[in-house]
């Protein structure tokens, strides 16, 4: 059998964001993360950040949608994260990922948010399968 | 709490509600109806393990700092469903971390997934107005 994927093969990239401070508000009411950090200017200000930052697990999250419109037929199984760096308020985001490994059951990406920073503020991995190797609902 | 002596939390029963997932979904921009994988991040915020978190941070007079998530499914969460999830708190002292590993099963025993939060513990003076940001804060203060 076929590799699922091609290493090397990059995924296309996507971009979230900028979010604005109703973003960032609504994204801690549904999440319960209620860290005034990523809300508060003057918090933010104070430890030296020009703007809040971005949640880190708003962006993680992100790579689950990229992934499926990449490839639908494939279910992620793993996903995690480093957030490396603060990536801010008003920052347009790029997702971007390249196949690191591939056999005929799974695929192994390395995943990378950037904001306006050369460094990711998010570096990444997923596992995906075929769906009808799961997860199973 | 003892770094060399991890604490047990639950195991907790927690619903997947639909609604709330609906919209976690939105927020990170999916739309395929399906529950997201990260969405048990809104559990982090029960009760049962923040108060935890917070007191250890309280005692401490640190702030906890995002460092890293990991999610790792055998099945996936069904909106509407309880599960039971079991977390274990554990500390290392260099760097300072706290570490929460979920274990969550369906409600008889079947394994569904695991979760890793691995939370660096920041002095609280380093978050105090005018101070410089620290180094830790490359992770998200959660």
């Amino acid at each position: 059998m076929s590799a699922l994927a091609a290493v090397g093969d990059k995924l296309p990239e996507t971009i979230i964001g900028p979010f604005d401070a109703p973003a960032l508000a609504r994204y801690a009411e549904v999440s319960g993360d209620a860290n005034p950090l990523h809300l508060d200017d003057a918090l933010a200000a104070g430890v030296g950040f020009a703007a809040p930052p971005v949640h880190g697990m708003k962006m993680l999250a992100a790579f689950e949608p990229m992934l499926a419109n990449w490839r639908s037929d494939l279910a992620i199984v793993n996903l995690s994260g480093k957030f490396v760096q603060p990536i801010l308020r008003g920052e347009k985001i790029t997702l971007s990922g390249r196949v690191l490994r591939a056999s005929d059951t799974e695929v192994f990406v390395r995943l990378f948010a950037h904001g306006s920073a050369r460094l990711p503020g998010v570096i990444g991995e997923a596992t995906l399968r075929p769906r009808s190797a799961g997860p199973e609902a | 709490m003892q770094t060399d002596a991890p604490l047990a939390i639950g195991p907790l029963r927690l619903t997947v509600d639909p609604v709330r997932a609906m919209a976690y979904a939105r927020e990170i921009g999916a739309d395929d109806g399906r529950v997201p994988l990260a969405y048990p991040a809104v559990w982090l915020s029960e009760p049962a393990l923040s108060k935890v978190v917070s007191d250890v941070c309280e005692t401490l007079a640190v702030v906890p700092v995002h460092e890293s998530q990991a999610f790792a499914y055998e099945r996936s969460l069904t909106a509407g469903e309880s599960y039971d999830v079991t977390v274990t708190l554990r500390r290392e002292e260099t760097p300072p971390r706290l570490i929460a590993d979920a274990l969550i099963t369906t409600t008889d025993g079947a394994p569904v997934g695991r979760i890793e939060t691995m939370l660096r513990l920041v002095p609280r003076a380093a978050f105090e107005k005018g101070a410089e940001a620290p180094e830790s804060t490359t992770g998200e203060a959660s």
